[in-house]
């Protein structure tokens, strides 16, 4: 009985952590989703619909289109680490791409606002390369400078994790496949891919799940509508005070991000089976 | 030999990066022969088998495959397979999928390669399995998938890096008779690299013992065995007992001088190139004989005759094996029946089981080819 006690006590503090500050503020959100005045209703959510059903589709393909970009050049660089033949660009792309993991979202936004505006760095390097005449010039701060900053942000983090699966693979596997002659594109698609392909999946899940929640970057490319999510909850919050809206808006992200996970836990599921 | 091999390395150096393991080696592989590439851990026999098979590039020296020089081309254009010590299967595919990947490759209908699979699975007793991934097959399965793999793209050569090593010893016993009768049913050229002298005695026609990135020895299993051309050809064949004694060279006659466990013994010197002075012998435990100190029998002619004490009795198996101690070092002697502990003992070694050669020092300008 007193281990029972001694055991509950141990545990106590890691779970009030928890309860106090996130089951009690999430449990706090959903209900106020469905707090209209005094009383519950679905009115949150039908003027959420109203108002944002066209912001939610731009958020779902904006991460989208992102997260098929981040899969696909995360698994082009970790295939170079891993197949590339030339030791020096091997060495140099270890070393550079990572980078951007380590910049601040809303650095990543400024940055990236002033290099695709149209006036911006870009456009100025294509000018003065004569590529382009001031006049043909295109601003891409709209859903396009978006995908950009997201994946820019993000490509090195899913590489990080591909490259690190990539590498513990057995690399007989993949002598097995050039001894049959297989090129090296078909080796990372047909010999590699397929086994690091669980990984793969965690990285844009988990990239999913964090581009859905940046607001920083809509914010500052793209602050036009329709925009994300994210920029409708804060501005819900800031210019009307309507927590109601921002709260039922916030479970609908909730429920879209949980989409993705379910799709996560089922592979996992059918792996070990 | 050399002129007519149907794979011929010809003074090949390979390394990496600063260090070199391969050193100006040459060997030549006739067509349809099996051979064995023997040594120790690190004696670069996988280096050699993997130069040949496209995955390390020579500093210097050439390949050949029937004439062709094939030293810059990519491993899939050799007509070469390699099998992995490791399988490497692919995981996510299918054993159907694993054997017909090449043939896929080399965009083969269908239906082909459909045939194909099924002939190499009932050639390698996979039938049934092709649906099954290979992670739900056994050692051997997997073993046989990967030989499956290698052949059904019709190699000229199979290559085989220590295939058996994962296998449990006694499949490995019939696994290894399974490679070898296979490998003489579709007379296939193939190169098989082990550590171990037994496997490599019973499969291979000809021998390659290499050592510290060169080949020390080559030839059937019997010359090997039984006329080892270096020190270390004799241990790593067996004959582990070492006796350091002076010889006299005269007239085709090899006189091991008396020394404090012997007496002196005249054996032939049947074509050995030795020098006059300090001299390594060697001999396995199961060539020598064992008698008891009273035995009057007459020596044979030839044979040494040592005197020591039996320091210790074990039995592993088929006879009794003894330590027999002499002066401050041991040598191990086989018997069919015990003798006591401590009990005075001669040891009977015939002339053709010592291998006698100059010690190192002194081999230096009379090196044995």
């Amino acid at each position: 009985m007193q281990k029972r006690l001694l055991a509950i006590l141990l545990v106590l503090p890691a779970l009030t952590m928890i309860v106090l500050f996130f089951i009690v503020p999430l449990f706090a959100s959903i209900v106020g989703a469905f707090e209209i005045g005094d009383t519950f209703g679905l009115g949150n959510f039908t003027k959420s619909f109203e108002l944002y059903s066209k912001d939610m589709i731009f958020s779902l393909v904006i991460v989208g289109i992102s997260a098929a970009f981040i899969g696909l050049f995360s698994v082009a660089i970790g295939g170079y680490l891993i197949l590339g033949e030339n030791p020096r660009a091997v060495a140099l792309l270890r070393w550079l791409y990572r980078w951007p993991m380590f910049i601040p979202f809303i650095v990543v936004g400024q940055v990236m606002r002033t290099f695709l505006a149209k006036n911006g760095l870009m456009n100025n390097i294509f000018v003065s390369l004569g590529l382009l005449t001031p006049l043909q010039t295109v601003g891409f701060l709209d859903w396009r400078g978006i995908v950009i900053a997201f994946v820019w942000k993000q490509t090195p983090f899913v590489t990080l994790l591909v490259a690190g699966a990539m590498a513990s693979l057995d690399r007989s596997t993949i002598e097995a496949a050039r001894n049959l002659g297989a090129s090296r594109l078909r080796i990372l698609i047909e010999i590699v891919l397929p086994q690091i392909a669980g990984t793969l999946l965690v990285g844009l899940i988990l990239s999913f799940v964090t581009m859905m929640s940046v607001l920083s970057v809509p914010l500052m490319i793209n602050a036009q509508s329709p925009t994300m999510l994210t920029a409708d909850i804060a501005f819900r919050i800031n210019a009307h005070g309507d927590y109601g809206v921002a709260n039922a808006l916030g479970m609908i992200s909730l429920l879209l991000t949980a989409g993705v996970a379910l799709i996560y836990l089922r592979q996992t599921v059918r792996e070990r089976s | 030999m050399a002129l007519s091999a149907f794979l011929k390395v010809e003074n090949i150096s390979v390394g990496y990066g600063a260090t070199t393991v391969l050193d100006k080696l040459d060997l030549g592989i006739g067509k349809g022969e099996f051979v064995a590439l023997l040594g120790s851990s690190g004696c670069g026999k996988t280096t050699l088998l993997r130069t040949i098979a496209g995955f390390a590039k020579p500093f210097v020296g050439s390949i050949q495959v029937a004439g062709r020089d094939v030293t810059q081309m990519p491993p899939d254009k050799r007509g070469m397979a390699l099998v992995f010590q490791s399988y490497a299967l692919w995981p996510h595919m299918t054993v159907a999928q694993n054997i017909g990947y090449g043939l896929k490759l080399q965009k083969r209908p269908r239906g082909d390669i459909e045939a194909r699979v099924t002939e190499m699975q009932n050639l390698l007793g996979l039938s049934g399995l092709g649906n099954r991934k290979p992670g739900q097959l056994s050692g051997g399965q997997r073993q046989r998938v990967a030989l499956g793999r290698a052949l059904a793209i019709d190699p000229e050569i199979l290559l085989l890096d220590e295939p058996l090593s994962n296998l449990d010893a006694r499949i490995r016993l019939t696994v290894r008779h399974e490679i070898r009768s296979l490998q003489k049913r579709l007379g296939i050229t193939a190169i098989h690299v082990t550590h171990d002298r037994e496997e490599a005695m019973v499969m291979a026609d000809r021998i390659v013992i290499m050592n510290a990135g060169r080949i020390e020895q080559q030839g059937t299993p019997e010359e090997v065995y039984n006329k080892p051309a270096s020190p270390f050809v004799a241990a790593f064949m067996g004959a582990e007992n070492l006796l350091s004694m002076r010889a006299k060279l005269q007239s085709d006659q090899i006189e091991l001088v008396e020394g404090e466990f012997n007496a002196a013994a005249v054996t032939p010197q049947s074509g050995r190139a030795l020098t006059s002075g300090a001299v390594d012998v060697r001999f396995r435990a199961e060539a020598a004989r064992l008698a008891r100190s009273g035995d009057r029998t007459v020596l044979d002619p030839g044979a040494l005759e040592l005197r020591g004490q039996v320091a210790s009795v074990s039995y592993p198996g088929g006879h009794w094996r003894h330590a027999v101690r002499l002066g401050d070092h041991e040598i191990l002697v086989d018997a069919n029946s015990p003798f006591d502990q401590g009990e005075t003992v001669k040891v009977r070694i015939p002339a053709e089981a010592l291998f006698i050669f100059n010690t190192a020092a002194a081999t230096a300008d009379a090196q044995p080819h």
